[in-house]
């Protein structure tokens, strides 16, 4: 068989990198500071480590033309910070990870936007938000997650699951510990499933005002909060959320290499994979240098690409604008693509604005969770205890 | 609640199974969208009488047999494990559910189109023994009470009709599969709720005797 | 035409740039402003619905909900009403009160709580009051929710 030399892909010039790099370096020191510089030795010191860990990613994706290996590293350590972060804030204000009753009557549990699917239809009717949380000023506030999920939403469509969420990134990265998947053969019906899981959850949600996926289905749970164990219901419950991380977002993820929780349950993902159609990044395969290798087929972590996307030139509205399809067409047909312009035109240019939005947006989004996450860490080394 | 998403987790297989009976029929006479509504209200009204007569017998049932047994939660216990389970394989590992919708549609495309009539259709498509449908009628038998019975499995009906709306639109029907799998999935889904339930009426059942 | 379109998509990515920047640059005002043009509050399934009646005791307040009823359309048969009392320094070591939601002049129900131990018993007076939905201790006081029924059942 003939090996094709690895042609793509292609970064930019030397010159142009460290230029672009240093645009985005003013950006990030300006938004991740705030205007401030922090008083406290540990703050300083995340926030120089934050600011030279997204710097050099930038430079590397610009200068290496890889999108998906340079983005995975900050996604993944983003969801990783988030826990650190998030648990000992939970420490700190409650003593444990757990959820107290008081907290849920007072109306104070952090929002997340895997609630939003089943909000919408509650809201749009009765005008009430179906979430135990606030709706302004307290940490996580509803309308703060409105907000950017919209923001995200509108500039990356579905790219906002490789870009934004800070779950994503655990299973991203535990798709990436074996060298080769043990389980190959996946039957690709299963990425309806989350448009099942959506269609369920958002209509148990509506008719008993109540959000049954975090209730039942969010595996998440299992490393952020979870109700105090105080019936049979709500330890069948923890059991679920337990059994579903460690299934879908670390044993299939490792086996599979794919991202099996975001693929296969998530119904923000397929509520988001319809926001696909009116975003104006998309992935498109240039038919004429294809040469159907199925590269691409292999290695999509959520099974959005397939024999039909090479015929139609397109990948599925699943697409979750990772780039890893990109960064492995040994031929470089695959590349991100602005709606209304040639194919493969400037790919370049198409690549860079969406990098801009993308990365803009996931450095922006995580800069206080990863400085947190390394005060934290800087607190254990230090004194024993990441909680203050 | 639980027939209307039974109803609507399963509408879009039944709108699959019952499409070659409808579709022909439209096709075929040709005389546009509201000719269209009309054949499909018939045929809805059809599917609704065939679903009422079902609530009348499991209602029947439950008068009949359920009643008199002393360990009735026992047995409805496993009939929904043993219900759920078919509708769980059914949702995500088979194809093929036993619905006289198809066995209809065949007949369909044998004779002339424009000789069935809807509504006759939708009675006889009201037939189905899949699993969506034989967990609502145990669910049905066993609430005992007529009127019970006949709402639940209007709502049944309700589930199963949404999906039938873009139906005159013949044209909406081109992703059709995509919808098959995801409305057999959200049966599937459901199914898991209702093995959740049965296994808990067992568990009761086990524990009265 | 193409040219026309292609400029679009450029002026719609950028825009996508500019958005990102809004996000976080206005989030505070974007925030309020979802707020007070959506008019959105908390379901009163978990607020406990609007606070109708308070009475000031001197040492404590007692704040009395609305019942809750509210369904996706109309109103559910379930439902309950939540009281709560506060400050926590205030409260005395037995609460013992009574509620006329209903607005007949005729007390509903009546509840005692022990601040100490938590434990709490209901008099109801109107069938429609079924039993302790919930009792919990507050940062800054206690609440109760009292769950209550429309369709009053033949084993009540």
């Amino acid at each position: 068989m003939k090996t094709d030399t690895h042609q793509v892909p292609q970064g930019e010039g030397k010159g142009r990198t460290i230029v672009l790099t240093l645009v985005m370096a003013v950006i990030t020191v300006v938004m991740f500071s705030q205007g401030k510089m922090p008083q406290d030795p540990k703050e300083m010191i995340a926030l120089v480590l934050t600011l030279l860990f997204a710097n050099t990613l930038f430079f590397l994706l610009l200068y290496t033309g890889r999108t998906d290996r340079y983005r995975a590293i900050y996604f993944s350590t983003f969801a990783v910070s988030l826990i650190i972060s998030f648990v000992s804030h939970m420490f700190e204000a409650r003593g444990s990870m757990s959820l107290s009753e008081t907290k849920i009557l007072q109306c104070e549990v952090p929002f997340c936007h895997l609630v939003i699917p089943m909000t919408l239809v509650p809201m749009a009717i009765t005008k009430t938000i179906i979430f135990p949380g606030s709706l302004l000023g307290k940490y996580a506030s509803i309308a703060s997650m409105f907000v950017i999920w919209i923001g995200a939403t509108l500039a990356l469509g579905r790219g906002f699951c490789s870009w934004v969420c800070f779950y994503g990134g655990l299973d991203d990265g535990f798709s990436r510990v074996l060298k080769r998947p043990v389980i190959r053969n996946i039957n690709p019906k299963w990425i309806y499933l989350p448009f099942a899981v959506l269609l369920l959850v958002a209509l148990t949600a509506a008719v008993y005002l109540s959000p049954v996926y975090c209730s039942w289905l969010c595996p998440f749970k299992a490393v952020t909060e979870f109700q105090a164990v105080t019936s049979t219901k709500i330890l069948i419950q923890t059991i679920i959320f337990v059994g579903l991380f460690i299934g879908l977002v670390i044993v299939l993820p490792i086996l599979t290499k794919k991202r099996t929780q975001c693929a296969f349950l998530c119904p923000f993902g397929a509520m988001q994979s319809l926001t696909n159609k009116i975003n104006v990044f998309d992935v498109r395969i240039d038919k004429e240098k294809c040469v159907k290798c199925k590269r691409c087929i292999q290695v999509c972590p959520t099974l959005s690409m397939s024999e039909e996307s090479l015929e139609q030139g397109c990948a599925r509205i699943t697409c979750m604008k990772c780039g890893k399809c990109i960064d492995n067409c040994p031929k470089g047909a695959i590349s991100y693509h602005i709606k209304g312009t040639d194919i493969p035109g400037k790919r370049n240019a198409y690549r860079l604005l969406f990098l801009f939005a993308a990365f803009l947006f996931l450095a922006i989004f995580s800069s206080h969770i990863i400085q947190d996450g390394i005060v934290r860490v800087l607190k254990l080394i230090t004194t024993g205890s990441m909680i203050s | 609640m639980q027939g209307f998403f039974l109803g609507l987790s399963s509408g879009l297989t039944c709108v699959a199974y019952c499409t070659p009976v409808l579709v022909p029929y439209m096709l075929g006479e040709g005389k546009g969208i509201a000719h269209n509504f009309a054949a499909l209200a018939q045929f809805l009204l059809g599917r609704l009488a065939g679903y009422l007569a079902f609530a009348f017998v499991a209602w029947l049932i439950n008068l009949s047999v359920l009643e008199r047994l002393e360990s009735k939660g026992l047995l409805i216990g496993a009939l929904y494990i043993i219900f759920s389970s078919f509708l769980m394989i059914y949702a995500f590992f088979k194809t093929d559910a036993p619905c006289a919708a198809r066995s209809i549609g065949h007949i369909a495309g044998k004779i002339k189109a424009s000789l069935l009539i809807p509504a006759m259709a939708g009675l006889l498509s009201g037939i189905a023994f899949c699993p969506p449908f034989l967990l609502a009628m145990t669910h049905a038998a066993d609430k005992g009470s007529l009127s019970y019975s006949l709402f639940f499995f209007l709502m049944f009906f309700i589930g199963t009709s949404v999906f039938f709306i873009p139906m005159p639109f013949i044209g909406a029907l081109r992703r059709f599969q995509a919808l098959q799998i995801i409305g057999k999935m959200a049966a599937g889904i459901v199914g898991l709720y209702y093995l959740y339930a049965g296994i808990i009426a067992v568990v009761a059942g086990v524990k009265g005797i | 035409m193409p040219k026309i379109r292609s400029i679009f998509g450029y002026m719609w990515a950028g825009a996508a740039i500019i958005v990102v920047f809004a996000t976080f640059l206005a989030s505070d005002f974007f925030s309020r402003a979802l707020v007070a043009s959506s008019g959105v509050k908390i379901s009163p399934w978990y607020s406990g619905g609007e606070v109708v009646q308070t009475l000031d005791h001197g040492s404590y307040r007692t704040h009395v909900h609305r019942p809750v009823f509210d369904a996706l359309i109309g109103e559910k048969d379930e439902g309950f009403i939540q009281v709560n009392w506060e400050p926590l320094a205030g409260l005395p070591s037995v609460i013992e009160e009574s509620f006329d939601y209903s607005g007949d002049g005729k007390a509903d129900f009546s509840v005692r709580v022990d601040t100490k131990t938590g434990e709490a018993s209901l008099a109801p007076i109107n069938p429609m009051v079924v039993s302790i939905r919930k009792t919990a201790k507050l940062d800054d006081g206690w609440m109760i929710r009292v769950q209550l029924s429309r369709t009053i059942k033949k084993d009540r």
